[in-house]
Formats: structure tokens, sequence, C-alpha cells
């Protein structure tokens, strides 16, 4: 379908150029939501249609086919050099690792900006802020130099950072500055890592494939273990893993519900695709000397996130840390370096950002209708709106894993992958199920059922809103599909997924 | 054309009621709000259903060559979704395709007062049919999983119904967290299977040439702790001893979801799981054990509970997990008799005893819907007198408690005979099974006296609150017609055609040896067995203890709030303190450690960083004051590191070598 032409590209660019023209607006500026609307879907369309022409299985006929050889086969492969001194290209491309993730970006900025719909503050700066995080989010996601990588993994934190700062609550301040430093001091870490795996490579490129080719032989195994961890930590930040996942809950609670759905449903997903794109497949002799450092952090991340969600007393922040806690599964996938944990892991990530979507935009109805979020103060909200409690109900019930919704089955695949690598260890992981369920059904009947709370004034409730509706009935659309026909999404992933092999060929 | 082959047809009539009713718009939606659309479905379901069972009981079933679907290829394993139907599977479908057609049914008089919420109702009740239809045909352990957890959503939102009242809506809480307790059992359960077989279908497990029932494949201890922890998602589904508490508290949902949900199917997955299983579980005699002795001391625990209980509906709920508890039991001495002597009579009698006591405990439940109905209220002490008013729904109920008590010629009789005469049996390969023998002849003296306070206490003496009792309308009568016409007769399968033993035990056959009785051997068995006489003459008595304390009147009941009898009857009242433990448990010692973890993460984790931050201003803070704007301070300081780099320079490099 989309044969010469620079497909990637030309969906990078487009909300870009919605974005140039949503700022452009100057005093017409009720109409930026349009605008960037018609922008966000035209990528949103267009994504679909690679996602149609994708080739599940790629041979040469496949559209703009470039082989990996062992490392990735890329679909849609564009290149063009850029600083030719210094090795740095623009190289973009579409596995199936990154598919889903791209087709996840262009879903939720659209849906985002639908929910948006209602925003009087300075709407032409929130639609195009919305627009370039797009652009920085799409960018990572399919980028393959490091060089680029790098500048589109900062360029998304500098909207987050005024969609926080700007439209955020009470202290937005705080969360913005600590979420910008934070996540900063971890892109560092990473960039280091990439300059030294630069140099040491030594082959004058910033390709990501010309870097791992050159490390089957050029990465000493000190070299890696170092390499790794410091990947591993600027992406983990980004996961977020426990301990360094603070940044998290304060940037969500202050956040507007648009940016909380980008920020848990893509910004998240950054690190932990940047660990299987990056730190994994590229230092395998690291990722075997980290593996049980991986897998403890993920099962720490997983319990203790979930025990801290059941203390939770703001339904924003009980989601936020709900991120950390599933997040976690993603890690514990990959940790287990099988090909069952792995698949899992990247299509939890897909998985996630779905649900969390969908938790957020409820969290933001429940702050605009009854005009707070501490549970204490809520209780017996279904009664006034019913559709807002059954929509809530879901994404509760999609995110505790139940079948037939999209988490299942990737939570399922991790615990089958983590007995087959770490037996019985199983049993700990597993624990988070039932308190998982606690803390969301806990929430639930605190806030949706009970009698009619008689501490907020209810006398306005009025059931969810169509622009708040309509973005939330999709996604629930979609979580309900991808849990019933899973293998959709699977069929992605499981052949892009090559990286038990390089472990078992490079590392070890 | 081959009926089997499109019973996964089944689930889908109900449905697709359920996405009508779902989502129709409101103004056309009709229909008494949805019910005609929710008879429609479970209609459809039942007259599909009674065609498979027709077929099954001509001989055919379908486990090896069913329409197949595949659900995930992941890493080279690939997950096929498709239908079993065996023995056990239409016994199953004949449970629910009646007690759910016959609960919509009931449902319209029922639930006729709730206006609008209907929709909700009917709703989620076509989606639970539908569902548990799903969980009963699959053909793999995943795909039981899957609908397993969803008939446990539905249990959820169905306990939940009237969510304003805050114990309804903690009670649907609880169901959900304690059986998802068990759920990660069964999960954990089947993802040990998945690693040695690498497939969770029936076909290919149970087979005994090469999958895990033929023992090599899996190694023993893998296979026992595997079966043991399958098992585990059958002590939370079924309510089993520890994790029981969770049904008396699902009675505050609708009464007639009581009967269908926690009464006649949901919770009788468990023993269908355990049934299920039974071509690895006979394999693993320990497991068989630990069933054994969870159903024994499960059915002997509820039925204590039983007899303090003042609430209509929470007697019957403890009476129901007393009988999961016999199934239980029987299921695991069956196992071992199947395993030192190839005798299916345990499984058999177990199975039987699964149908028999769906259809007079769902008749039960609706009789005290319909007293419910009447008196509006649950609690006993407030009834009496209701037999005069209500003689269709306390002659029902009369059959439905003879039946349970196991009385003559009526369905329990048969069944809890068999199951008791089972675990008599196995007491000869295991002297424990003397001991839980013992608990299940004292259960069924309880049962008899429990269902007999009861009704006497509904339907006898006067009436001790003011009501105008009236019987209900006639939608809801035929439906306890039918059901007690059922519990009168279901007992007689075991003498129909070759008999339900020698039909039940097709599903194991491999594991036991061919050559079964005939109708006539088990008949005469049962009535020269002195045990059955036994159980007969406790029964009995049990009936009459209840009838002199509860019926006659000059017996002075104040004795049981005194001594030693008082504190018995406060723990009994008070279940044993057993949901008490789990309450302080859940929101003393969980909930506290969670605040520890919240403030951990605040003060330390978030403190740490903070901490850091604050460290770097403050050391900023320090350098800023160098940063004077005088100039003589700057040249004098520009001197200073000139001379410190020259002595470096001069100095420090050459001694160092460099």
């Amino acid at each position: 379908m989309f044969e010469n032409i620079p497909i990637i590209s030309i969906i990078i660019l487009l909300p870009l150029i919605g974005a140039i023209a949503t700022f452009s607006l100057g005093r017409y500026e009720k109409y930026a939501k349009w605008v960037a609307f018609s922008f966000s879907l035209a990528a949103l369309v267009l994504s679909l249609l690679v996602a149609v022409d994708f080739m599940v299985e790629p041979d040469g006929s496949a559209t703009g086919y470039h082989e990996g050889n062992g490392f990735f086969d890329f679909q849609y492969y564009e290149e063009y050099s850029w600083i030719q001194s210094l090795g740095i290209r623009y190289i973009v491309g579409l596995d199936g690792i990154g598919l889903p993730m791209f087709l996840l970006t262009t879903l939720l900025t659209t849906l985002s900006i639908v929910f948006s719909w209602d925003t009087k503050q300075r709407p032409k700066e929130y639609f195009g802020l919305m627009l370039i995080l797009e652009v920085g989010v799409l960018g990572v996601f399919s980028t393959l130099d490091y060089f680029v990588f790098y500048v589109f993994w900062e360029i998304v934190l500098i909207p987050m950072y005024f969609l926080i700062g700007v439209w955020g609550g009470p202290r937005k301040d705080y969360a913005a500055i600590k979420f910008f430093i934070y996540t900063h001091i971890a892109s560092l870490a990473m960039l280091i890592a990439i300059m030294a795996m630069y140099f040491q490579a030594g082959v004058n490129s910033f390709g990501m494939e010309d870097i791992w080719r050159a490390g089957l032989s050029e990465f000493g195994r000190t070299f890696q273990i170092i390499a790794f961890a410091a990947t591993f930590f600027g992406f983990g930040v980004k996961l977020p893993m426990v301990p360094f996942h603070t940044w998290l809950p304060d940037a969500h609670v202050e956040a507007p519900t648009a940016g909380s759905v980008l920020l848990a449903g893509l910004l998240l997903k950054m690190g932990g695709y940047g660990i299987i794109r990056v730190s994994m497949p590229t230092l395998p002799a690291g990722a075997d000397a980290m593996q049980l450092v991986m897998a403890a952090i993920a099962i720490a991340s997983i319990l203790y996130g979930a025990m801290v969600c059941l203390a939770q007393r703001d339904l924003k922040k009980m989601v936020a840390y709900s991120s950390i806690s599933h997040m976690g599964f993603v890690l514990l996938g990959y940790a287990t370096f099988t090909q069952l944990g792995i698949v899992a892991g990247v299509f939890q990530m897909f998985a996630h950002g779905l649900v969390t979507a969908v938790l957020f935009m409820m969290c933001g109805v429940v702050q605009h209708h009854a005009g707070t979020r501490m549970i204490p103060s809520l209780g017996g909200l279904s009664k006034k709106m019913p559709n807002a409690a059954t929509m809530m109900t879901i994404g509760f019930l999609a995110s505790l894993g139940l079948p037939g919704l999209v988490s299942f089955a990737a939570e399922f695949m991790v615990f089958a992958s983590v007995y087959q690598t770490w037996g019985l260890w199983l049993l700990l992981p597993m624990i988070a199920v039932a308190i998982t369920a606690g803390y969301y059904l806990w929430a639930l009947q605190r806030s949706m059922f009970g009698p009619m709370t008689d501490k907020i004034d209810t006398s306005h409730i009025h059931d969810i809103d169509w622009f708040e509706g309509v973005p939330v009935g999709t996604l629930i659309a979609v979580i309900a599909i991808f849990g019933v026909f899973p293998l959709v999404i699977f069929q992605y992933i499981d052949p892009a997924v090559r990286i038990v092999q390089v472990l078992f060929a490079g590392g070890g | 054309m081959d009926v089997l082959q499109y019973a996964w047809l089944i689930p889908v009539f109900p449905f697709i009621a359920f996405i009508l009713i779902a989502l129709m718009p409101k103004r056309t939606l009709g229909w008494e709000d949805g019910w005609g659309y929710g008879i429609a479905g479970a209609g459809g379901a039942l007259a599909l259903s009674f065609l498979v069972i027709w077929e099954v009981m001509n001989g055919n079933t379908l486990t090896e060559d069913a329409p197949r679907t595949t659900w995930l290829i992941i890493g080279g394993y690939e997950v096929t979704f498709g239908i079993w139907i065996d023995q056990l599977a239409a016994l199953m479908l004949l449970v629910v395709s009646i007690v759910g057609t016959l609960v919509v049914v009931y449902s319209g008089g029922y639930m006729h007062a709730e206006g609008e919420t209907r929709r909700r109702y009917y709703a989620e009740i076509m989606l639970f049919i539908s569902v548990m239809y799903g969980l009963v045909i699959a053909d793999n352990y995943l795909q039981m999983f899957i609908f397993w957890e969803l008939v446990g959503l539905c249990s959820y939102l169905l306990i939940g119904f009237w969510y304003q009242k805050p114990s309804a809506a903690s009670a649907a809480k609880r169901a959900f967290i304690v059986t998802r307790v068990g759920d990660i059992m069964f999960m954990a359960g089947i993802i040990l299977l998945f690693k040695y077989v690498g497939n969770l279908d029936f076909a290919v497990l149970f087979d005994v040439n090469s999958g895990a029932a033929g023992a090599p494949t899996v190694p023993s201890d893998i296979l026992i702790l595997s079966t043991a922890l399958i098992f585990g998602g059958a002590i939370g589904k079924s309510a089993q001893f520890p994790l029981h508490e969770w049904l008396p508290d699902a009675m505050e949902g609708p009464t007639t979801v009581s009967a269908l949900i926690h009464a006649a199917t949901m919770v009788k997955a468990g023993v269908y799981l355990t049934a299920r299983t039974y071509p690895l579980l006979v394999q693993t005699p320990e497991s068989l054990l630990f069933a054994a002795v969870i159903g024994g001391v499960t059915a002997l625990i509820a039925a204590t509970c039983a007899l303090a209980a003042n609430d209509i509906k929470r007697v019957l709920a403890y009476s129901t997990i007393s009988q999961l508890g016999y199934m239980i039991l029987g299921l695991g001495a069956g196992g071992y008799l199947v395993y030192h002597l190839q005798n299916p009579s345990g499984y058999t009698a177990a199975t039987f005893h699964l149908m028999n006591h769906a259809f007079f405990k769902a008749l039960l439940f609706l009789c005290a819907g319909s007293v419910i109905h009447a008196v509006g209220t649950n609690d006993m002490r407030l009834m009496g007198g209701l037999r005069k008013h209500m003689k269709i729904t306390s002659t029902t109920m009369l059959i439905g408690a003879l039946a349970i008590a196991g009385v003559p010629p009526l369905s329990g009789f048969w069944s809890k005979d068999e199951v008791l005469a089972a675990v008599y049996h196995a007491g000869d390969l295991d002297p424990i099974f003397l001991l839980l023998w013992v608990l299940g002849i004292a259960t069924a003296f309880m049962t008899a006296f429990y269902m007999f306070r009861m009704w006497f206490m509904t339907f006898a003496g006067k009436a001790r609150s003011d009501y105008h009792a009236h019987e209900s309308p006639r939608i809801m009568t035929i439906p306890l017609i039918i059901l007690a016409g059922l519990a009168i007769t279901s007992g007689f399968a075991l003498f129909a055609g070759d008999g339900f033993k020698a039909f039940m035990e097709l599903p194991i056959e491999e594991h036991v040896l061919a050559g079964h009785e005939s109708a006539m051997d088990v008949a005469v068995e049962i009535f020269t067995d002195p045990l059955t006489y036994v159980s007969l003459a406790l029964a009995v008595v049990g009936i009459l203890l209840a009838y002199r304390m509860y019926y006659m009147p000059g017996f002075d009941r104040s004795v049981f709030a005194r001594g030693t009898a008082g504190t018995l009857q406060r723990a009994l009242e008070n279940r044993w303190y057993i949901s008490k433990f789990y309450d302080d448990f859940a929101c003393k010692v969980w909930y506290g450690f969670s605040l520890v973890c919240d403030a951990f993460d605040r003060r330390v984790i978030d403190g740490a960083v903070n901490g850091f931050s604050y460290l770097g201003a403050s050391i900023g803070g320090i350098i800023r004051k160098a940063q004077s704007g005088n100039v003589q301070r700057y040249a004098s300081l520009i001197i200073l590191g000139i001379v410190i780099l020259l002595a470096f320079l001069l100095f420090v490099v050459p001694w160092g070598g460099w």
C-alpha cells in the first residue's frame, strides 16, 4: 500500500504540522481543538492502515523491508544521512514490537484530545503541546538511530513539563520540576551509556543495528554489565521501577487528566520499550548478569505498588501507584528471558496503556463532576452517574486482570513464564492478583456504591458528558476486543521478539 | 446433523440476550424491562442443551474432534478453545439449563417491584447464564479458568445488585476477593501443568498414554502440587473451609441470585472442576485425601453454623456449604476407591448429589424467596404461621426439606446415602475415612434438624409479627412446583435405563474396572446395607427433635442462653468467629501494613529524593555566595586559583610521576 511513500515520517510529521498550525491560530483559538483533533485523527487513521498493511511474518516482499539479520526485521524502513561526520542518520522503521506502541500512541493522543474538549484555559498551547508530545513518542517508538532516539526521548519531556506545570493542580510547580529533573537525570545515565556504546563499538555510527552488530565482538562482559546497568536505570525510572518511582504519583496527582493519560499510557511505555529495543539485545551479557536484579525489582514493584495502592485516599493517586504495580509485570516478563515472558511483557505494555487510560479518564470524570477525588468524601455516586459507574467498574476489572479483557492474557503468560524460569517463586508475584482485586473493589465500593455521600454537594452531579464518554467507550470496546482476540496483537509481537535467540547466542 | 458440533451455540443464546438487554435504548427495551429477552435467551439455551443431553444419553460424546479456534500463538505454544461434551458436562448442562430457565421465569414475579433496575438485573443474569454454560463446555483448563473468573464477576455484580446497601456492597467485594484467593491457586495449578505438558487441553492432559494422567510427563511431586492447587480453586468457588465465609454474606443479593448462582450452579463449579480433574486426581492420593478432609470438615462446620442462624437465607447458605462439603468428601473418598480398587462409586455418588442438590436447593431458595416476598423480612424469628397463607410455598418447601434431610424416596436420600457409603468403604483403605464418615453422618443428623427448625419457624405456629402474607403469583409458584417435582423424582435416575452409575462412570472409564452393577443390584445394595438405616434413623431423629423444640409448645429454649450451651450458642451465632478473624486480618493487619508501606513511600523513599534535591539546592546556595559581584574579591580568587594551579603543576604532577 505504501511503496515509495515515507509513511512513518509522514505519521510523525502530521502532529508536528498540526502543532504548528494550532499554535499559530491566534485569536481563532477556539478552533484549536478541531485542528488538533483533525491532525491526530489523520495520524491515527494512517497508523491503522499501516497496521493492516504490515506483514506479520515479513519477507522480502514487505513494504520497505529491511532485514536485521538477527537484530530486528523492520518494515517501512527509511534512512537519511544527517550528520555524516559523526555517523548520525535519521532512520525510522517499524517491527512487531514498535507497531503496537505506535498504534497506542496515535489512539491515546486522539482520544485524549477529545476528552479535553471543554478545556478553556489557553487551548492553543494545550492542544499544541499534546501534539508535540505525540511527535516525540512516535519518534521514540520508530527511530533506529541512538542519537535521534535520544533527541525524541528528550522532546517528550518538554511538553509534559508544561502540561503539568501550567494546567496542573495545586502543587503543579513541585510536581513538574520533580518530574523533569528526575527523569532527566535518568536520561543522562542513558545518554552516557549510549556514548559509551558508540565509542566502544567504534564504527562511527549511531545506528542501533550497526552498534548491535559491532557489539557482538567489541562489547566485553564488564562493559556490558556497566552499560546495561546505566541504560536499565535510564529506562527503569521511566517504567517506573521501585525505588525510583516517586516522581510518578506526584506528577499524576497534579497533571491534568489528558496529561495523566499520556504520561501513564505512553511515557511509561518508553521505558519498557527501551529495555527491549536497546538494553537487552545490545547488551545480552549485561542483561544476563543482571537477570535476578531485574526480577527482584519487578516483583518488588508489583507487590509494593499494590500494597501502597491499598492505602491511598486519592482515587488518582491509587491509579498512579497501580501503574507501578502493573508495569512491574512488563519487567518481570522480560526478566524471565523466555519467549513467552518477553512477548507477554510487550503485550502487557499495550494492555496497560489502554486500561490505564480508561482509569485516568474516569478519575478525571469523578473530579470534574463531583469536585473531588478523595475516596472518603465520595460514596453512592452510582445512583447519580450510572454510566460513569459502569465504565469505571469495567476499567477497574480490566486492570485487575479479568479474563475477557485485555490484561488477562498478558498476566497469565507472564506468570507461566515465571514458573518456567524460577519455579515456585511464581507464588510471590501472584499474591498481587488478590491485593489488586482488593484495592480496586474497595475503592469502587467506597466511591460508587453504598449510600449517597453527604460530605459533598451531590445535587448538581450528572452523568458522564459525551466528550468523556466517547473516548472511554472507545477504549472499553478496544479493551474487550483485544481481550477476546489477543491474537490480533500477539501476531505482531511474537515473531518480532528474537531476543531469546540473541541472548542465548551472544550472552550467557 | 450432529447436534454436538453445535453445542458451542448454547452460551450464545443468553449472550445475545445480554447484549440486547444491556445496549438497547431505554424506550425500546420494554417487555417487562428485559424479562422477555431473558426468557428467550434462557429458553433457547435450554432447548439446545436438551438436544445435546439427549445425544449424550444415546452414547455420543464430543471430546476430541470438536470445532476449535485458536486464541493465542505465543512462543511456540498454541492455545486453542473448543468444546468438550461428555457425561459430566451433560449433567451440568442439565442443571444449569433447568435451574437457569426456571429462575428467570420466577424473576418475572420476584423482581417485579424493582422497576427500571430490572434491566441491569436481567442483563447480569443473562451474562451469568452464558458464561456458566461456557465454563461447563470448556475443553481446556485455560478456557475453563476464563469462564471461571467471569462467573465470579457476575456473582460479584449480582450480590451487589442493591449496591446502596453498605452490607451488599461489602459482601460483593468480599465474595470476589475471597474466591480470587482460590482462583490464584487454580491458576498456579494449571501453570504448573503447562510447563511440563505445554498444553492445557483436557484431551492431551487426560490421555493415559502420553498426557499428565499417564504420570511420566509430569514429575509426581509436581503433579501432586498441581492437583492440590487446582482443587484450591474449588475451595474458593465452592466455599469450602477455610474460604467458605463469603457464601453466607453473599445472601445480600436477590434471592433468585442466591438460588441460581449461590446454590445450584456457580458454587457447583468447584465440584465440577474437581470431578473434571479426576483423571489427574486419581494419580495423586495425597491431593484426594486433602480434598476429602476439607470436604468433611466443611460439611460439619457449616452444618453447625446453620443450627443457630435466624436468617432464613443464611440457614440455606450454610446448608449449601455443608452439602458442597459432602460432594467434595465424596469425590475425595471416591478417588481413593478409584486409585486402589478402580471402583467409581464415590465419583458417581458425588456427581449424583451435585444434580439432586441443585434441584432441591434451588427449590428451597426460591421458596424462601417466595416467603420473603410475602413477609418482607429474612428473619425467621419474625415469621411463623405462614402455612395457612402460603399453601403451595409451604408444601413445596416441605418437599425440599424432606429431600435434603434424606427421607426416602426423595432425591436427597439416594445420593447422600451413596456418598456416605463410598466414604465408609474408603475407610477400609485408610481409617481416616471412617472419621470423615462420622463427620458426614453427624452432618446428616444436623441437616435434618436445622431444615425442619427452619420449616417450623417459618410456617408453623402463630405469626410473630405483623404482616399480611399472601401466596405468590403463579409465575413464581409454577417454577416451585416444577422443582418440587424434580426434587421428588431426580433420585430415581439411579435406576433409569442402565442406571445413573453406569452412565456417570463413562468420563473416567479408563481409570475404573468395567463391568458395573445393574440398577437392580444398586437398589438391593442400598436396602440391605445397615448403613442406610443408620443415616435414615438419624434423619428421622433430627426431624423429630426439631418438631419437639420448634413446634410442640412447652420447650424452654432459654437453656441455650446459659452456661456452656450459651457459649456454644454464641460461638455458632458468630460463625465460629472465622468471619471476624478475616475481617480483623483484612482491616487491621493487612490494611495497617499497607499504611506502613505508604508512610515508608512518602517518608523514606520520597524523603530521600527530596533530601537529595534539598542537598543540591543547599550546596548551590553556599556556592552562590561566591558570586558576590565584588570585583576585587573575584580578582583575589583568580590569583588564588592561579597559585593553586601552579603549585599543582610544579609539585604534585612531577611527584606523582605523570
